[in-house]
């Protein structure tokens, strides 16, 4: 700008020109300044760890003890070892039931709720609307707290049926976890999936009405299409969300009895400050990691086209 | 309207069947009852999903105000006595480590976030698309995966103690942060910025004085979302925090369930207490949602 307005630009070489052009956004140096605190500290404290947990998984260290000081590489040790471990494999086992119950229970529930509350009276929409989001917003270790307390032996599930000494943690420890994991995520796909019915353009039912389309067809034909991605993306998110929720499971089991619910995070844990096998369970860490960066590149694709 | 259908159909007919007399009825009242019939069914079943959801909840709201609280499900004594209890000595220490831990979390992700976000939203640099999906495979990831890597690498420069903690806490929240303020300051309409850089304001003074006002509903949102996710941290202070006394709420929470006699009272009104600035954050976030995208009154013409 300065150039043009002082007269000494007779006739710049083109290459020049373009280089001083104004009406294109160029790169600017201030920008690299601005990306460098999120993206320094996301290397640091993302980038770095993941590549170390790689190395780490490798090796022999531990938390304690003469291999907590002199520890180095032994290859392949840990990945022969990871795959005899029946503990491990079930615990894979016990993390799929985990996330794909919670998965179909969340979406089940989540698409009949926000179905549900578009039609109902206001007052109990309030009410009941209420109660699932407080049961979402609640923090994990509050419900895994309230979750432990109602199931529990002598607790509100057990006076309700009539046998108060029925101890559902332990007759039936995975598929309380999961439910108590479905009640805690309903709210947030209950929100979501609302607001997507909520898009929904109204023409297309009453096209659809007028056709004697019967409410089946509707919802498979016009409401499940639209829905789709939304669908998708709750789904992924249920599924990462799932697999980390370490503290609901901590607090109600520990993944007891036994290792009945012991999921992948809580393996990792006990393996890495339980059983001090600190690079074994940097090892479990990095499955964990596989199957979120499965799930996170498909969220990825499914969020980023919208 | 059933008990009214059923006056008409003993007038007229004796006693028949509700299907009988909806087909003998006008075609519109037989539209009506089928529609009471179903928001009965509605309200119905949504009251029933209701219930569902708040028994869990029922111990937790009457064993707190309860006095003699066990796990079984009784009238309370009522008394605020458990309340009382746990907010005082370790247990207060705690959610104050909690607050300080998630405030400064809180701040260095909205700080980091807001500039990345801006940039993002303004500025062209080179493999600014890969850059942009990598932080929104990040938001999805949960990076409190990275905790035993983190261990290792805290331990071996001593940094097992709060505040360390409440930085890696932030870059947990970190990438969905600039997401979601990159989508408000996308928002934010960019003549207004122009004018500002007309009469030759800085980037700082355009973020400082422009963009960060404008776009404060979602910064704000970024940061309660930031504050909670801190806050509910129960795995990362458990690991990376050494110190008994930095511990903060939720490991505290805990230790209720470890200790040889429950304290079933005051762990329900710890809880509750623990709960409330979760509450009234996301309160105030929806809030801040529904007010949102008022900015397109900012420019006229």
């Amino acid at each position: 700008m300065s150039t043009v307005l002082s007269g000494t630009v007779t006739a710049p070489h083109v290459a020049e020109l373009w280089k001083t052009r104004k009406d294109k956004t160029r790169f600017q140096w201030s920008s690299l300044a601005l990306m460098t605190p999120a993206f320094g500290l996301l290397i640091v404290l993302f980038l770095i760890p993941m590549g170390y947990a790689v190395y780490l998984g490798l090796t022999n260290l531990t938390l304690v003890g003469p291999d907590a000081v002199k520890w180095g590489f032994t290859g392949t040790q840990n990945l022969i070892r990871l795959k005899t471990d029946t503990e491990f494999w079930g615990s894979l086992w016990v993390t799929g039931f985990f996330i794909a119950g919670s998965i179909v229970g969340v979406i089940i529930v989540g698409y009949c709720l926000a179905s549900l509350l578009m039609r109902a009276r206001p007052w109990l929409r309030v009410i009941v609307g209420g109660i699932v989001v407080v049961a979402w917003m609640m923090p994990a270790v509050t419900a895994g707290m309230t979750w432990y307390a109602s199931t529990t032996g002598g607790g509100t599930f057990a006076t309700m049926i009539g046998s108060p000494q029925t101890n559902f943690l332990d007759s039936q420890p995975l598929l309380i976890v999961t439910l108590a994991n479905i009640w805690s995520m309903t709210g947030f796909a209950m929100l979501v999936m609302g607001a997507a019915l909520r898009n929904i353009p109204s023409e297309a039912i009453e096209a659809a009405v007028v056709e004697n389309a019967s409410t089946w067809q509707r919802f498979r034909m016009i409401v499940l299409p639209l829905m789709r991605p939304t669908v998708i993306a709750v789904v992924l998110l249920v599924a990462l969300l799932s697999l980390a929720n370490f503290s609901l499971i901590y607090i109600m089991t520990q993944g007891g009895p036994g290792t009945a619910t012991n999921i992948l995070p809580l393996y990792s844990y006990q393996q890495a400050f339980s059983f001090n096998n600190l690079a074994y369970g940097a090892l479990i860490g990095n499955v964990m990691v596989v199957i979120a960066s499965i799930f996170g590149v498909l969220y990825v694709r499914v969020a980023g086209r919208s | 309207m059933t008990r009214r259908l059923d006056a008409v159909a003993g007038e007229t007919l004796g006693p028949v069947s509700a299907t009988q007399v909806t087909s003998q009825l006008p075609p519109e009242n037989r539209a009506t009852q089928r529609t009471m019939l179903r928001s009965v069914t509605i309200n119905t079943v949504l009251g029933a999903i209701g219930l569902l959801f708040i028994t869990p909840m029922l111990w937790l709201l009457l064993a707190s105000v309860d006095s003699h609280a066990s796990f079984g499900l009784a009238w309370p004594h009522f008394s605020l006595i458990n309340f009382k209890h746990v907010l005082k000595g370790s247990l207060l220490h705690s959610l104050f480590n909690s607050v300080v831990l998630a405030v400064i979390s809180t701040a260095i992700a909205s700080v980091a976030g807001v500039f990345a976000a801006y940039s993002f939203s303004r500025r062209k640099f080179p493999l600014k698309g890969g850059l942009l999906l990598f932080i929104l495979f990040s938001s999805g990831v949960p990076l409190t995966i990275m905790v035993i890597p983190v261990y290792e690498i805290f331990s071996r420069f001593g940094f097992l103690s709060l505040l360390p903690t409440a930085v890696f806490l932030s870059v947990t929240s970190l990438p969905f942060e600039v997401y979601l303020m990159k989508n408000f300051i996308d928002a934010v309409p960019i003549d207004l910025e122009e004018a500002a850089r007309m009469e030759r304001a800085s980037t700082w003074q355009i973020l400082r004085r422009v963009v960060v006002p404008l776009a404060m509903p979602g910064i704000a949102a970024a940061a309660i979302f930031g504050f909670v996710n801190a806050w509910g941290s129960f795995i990362v202070p458990l690991i990376l925090i050494s110190s008994n006394s930095q511990q903060p709420a939720p490991i505290a929470l805990y230790t209720f369930l470890t200790l040889p006699k429950t304290e079933y009272g005051n762990m329900a009104a710890y809880s509750l207490v623990f709960c409330v600035p979760v509450f009234v954050l996301y309160a105030a976030s929806s809030r801040l949602f529904r007010e949102g995208f008022l900015l397109g009154g900012g420019v006229k013409g």
